[in-house]
């Protein structure tokens, strides 16, 4: 209300003698820009169709599945105890990815989001740096990984760095979009009291939102360590590698052992993840 | 010199404001001339002042409908806005584009919103500690560490709106009329000249409302600091403010002493059918 205090008065006397007809204003009718929900069904059908057709799917495959899935599972017990040290290494080697990971990309998603913020930065600023996180997330991490292989070799510090480009690009839109749900009556207020930008920032902004984006980056973590399983498929580091290696020569026992082991990770640090995510308010 | 001052606020105020009492003049704080505000893509100027004098130590309220102008003048004054046109000089100098002087000249005006603004989630501290940051060190300040004589005023402005046994308490946690103290602890521990207040009081019940303002009125009259209030009801603008600015239309209607405020000048100035009716 602030902003235009002239808005709130009726512009007096001017003539309008062409009233508009006020149910043309009424959205939901059949007016311009709507589809027709047949036309929509229709659609949908004809793309699923052509896509099943061309995929050649042969409902026969279904047969013997079962007996192939019961032959798999009894592969699976009882899974095979010896690998147990390979796996805690490896799995341990995929939780540091993914924590380093998350540090290093909560670190460049602030700076990131600061800049991808649109209260905080003009449009030519935020704008771009919203397209480069845009593509950052949409470049599948397992490319990522490949190029990182590519260039600096085998290992876990392609892994690192994979995951911290992936997430970084995730957790900078959520951080931009953090700092945009901020009041912002406390930055004002700041600004009025004399503050510079970065103390604006620091007590107006991140004082504001800093749980937010706590939630967020824990989050993230969770998401880093169960995508950081596809890394050693790439030979990016961690327990990828184990999985695919025992997977494709038949050594289904040691592939049980492993399957529990993330499995159990994975909830653990979900449970955890979530425990913390509560307490912030 | 200035550190001293700064060290000691509260008693430099009080010595200005012993002064003010005694000699009865004082100078001007705030001099408008020919002031014009224009918003971008707007055809009527929000706000056109010929001109408009306050001095130093003055109470005074600005009353008028919503969207007259009240808000306008308050950032004019604070410096969040700049003037199309016309000159605004506060304390002998003008107010210019100048960002060093314009953050200076923030720096010693506490502005009170109607929102309270603050950061729900920061503690009072935290929240009255924000309104010392246009002197406490640029850097050292984003890590929290505030100089010794910050502390200490922020510390007094909570004693003086009597929250100290809220010091660490989160915001959100508050109720209204406690918000509007730390909102006002905060201005107070700027150690301002000039206190602007946009409808401070138009988020609380009747008795907060007297609470608020006994608070505010007395806490710049221990100054000598200068109060502008904007506020709704005319009659609370009469009891407790001596002097009386209506804005309506983007003009001043009406400025004086409150007992000047007739009801015929009351009746115009809210008077909505008047202004649809052509002139």
């Amino acid at each position: 209300m602030t902003a235009t205090p002239n808005a709130a008065q009726p512009s007096p006397n001017k003539p309008d003698s062409k009233q508009p007809d006020p149910t043309a204003l009424v959205p939901g009718g059949q007016g311009r820009g709507r589809l027709s929900p047949a036309l929509v069904t229709l659609g949908i059908l004809t793309l699923f169709a052509w896509s099943w057709w061309s995929l050649d799917v042969e409902v026969a495959k279904f047969e013997g599945a079962g007996k192939r899935l019961a032959q798999f599972f009894s592969g699976l017990v009882p899974p095979d105890l010896t690998v147990m040290e390979t796996v805690a290494r490896s799995t341990l080697e995929t939780l540091q990815i993914a924590y380093i990971g998350t540090v290093l990309s909560a670190i460049l998603s602030l700076g990131a989001g600061l800049i991808a913020a649109s209260n905080l930065t003009p449009a030519w600023v935020h704008q771009p740096m919203k397209w480069v996180l845009g593509m950052m997330r949409g470049i599948p991490l397992i490319l990522v990984a490949l190029v990182a292989v590519v260039a600096i070799g085998f290992g876990a510090l392609a892994g690192v760095l994979a995951i911290t480009f992936h997430a970084t690009g995730m957790l900078g839109k959520f951080y931009a979009e953090a700092f945009e749900n901020a009041d912002p009556a406390p930055l004002e207020a700041l600004e009025s009291v004399g503050a510079s930008w970065a103390q604006r920032i620091r007590f107006g902004a991140l004082a504001q939102v800093a749980p937010d984006l706590v939630r967020d980056t824990l989050f993230r973590f969770e998401l880093n360590f169960r995508e950081s399983l596809v890394l050693g498929l790439v030979g990016a580091g961690g327990i990828g590698f184990y999985i695919q290696l025992y997977a494709r020569s038949f050594q289904y026992e040691k592939v049980a052992t492993l399957t529990v082991v993330v499995l159990l990770m994975v909830v653990a640090i979900e449970q955890i993840s979530t425990w913390c995510r509560r307490r912030l308010r | 010199m200035a550190y001293l001052a700064d060290r000691d606020g509260g008693s430099r105020m009080e010595a200005r404001a012993q002064d003010n009492a005694k000699t009865g003049s004082s100078e001007a704080v705030i001099r408008l001339e020919n002031v014009s505000m224009r918003y971008p893509g707007q055809d009527r100027p929000a706000l056109d002042i010929e001109t408009l004098t306050v001095k130093e130590g003055e109470c005074v309220a600005l009353i008028g409908p919503s969207g007259g102008g009240k808000t306008t003048l308050l950032r004019l004054l604070n410096g969040t806005l700049s003037p199309s046109a016309g000159r605004i000089e506060i304390l002998g100098k003008r107010l210019s584009g100048d960002a060093p002087m314009r953050r200076e000249h923030r720096r010693r005006t506490g502005m009170i919103f109607q929102g309270f603004a603050l950061v729900e989630r920061a503690t009072v501290l935290q929240n009255v500690l924000a309104g010392r940051l246009g002197y406490a060190h640029p850097w050292l300040s984003l890590f929290g560490k505030f100089k010794e004589e910050d502390r200490k005023l922020a510390m007094e402005a909570i004693a003086e709106v009597d929250l100290l046994d809220k010091v660490h308490e989160r915001v959100d946690g508050l109720s209204g009329g406690q918000r509007q103290r730390v909102a006002i602890a905060r201005v107070l521990a700027q150690a301002p000249d000039l206190i602007l207040a946009d409808e401070p009081v138009s988020q609380l019940d009747p008795a907060l409302t007297l609470e608020i303002i006994d608070l505010l009125t007395k806490a710049c009259r221990r100054r000598g600091a200068t109060l502008i209030m904007a506020v709704h009801q005319p009659d609370l603008a009469c009891a407790h403010m001596a002097r009386i600015i209506a804005v309506k239309n983007a003009a001043i209607l009406f400025d004086g002493p409150a007992k000047a405020l007739s009801e015929e000048v009351r009746s115009r100035i809210y008077d909505r059918d008047a202004e649809r009716r052509p002139a």
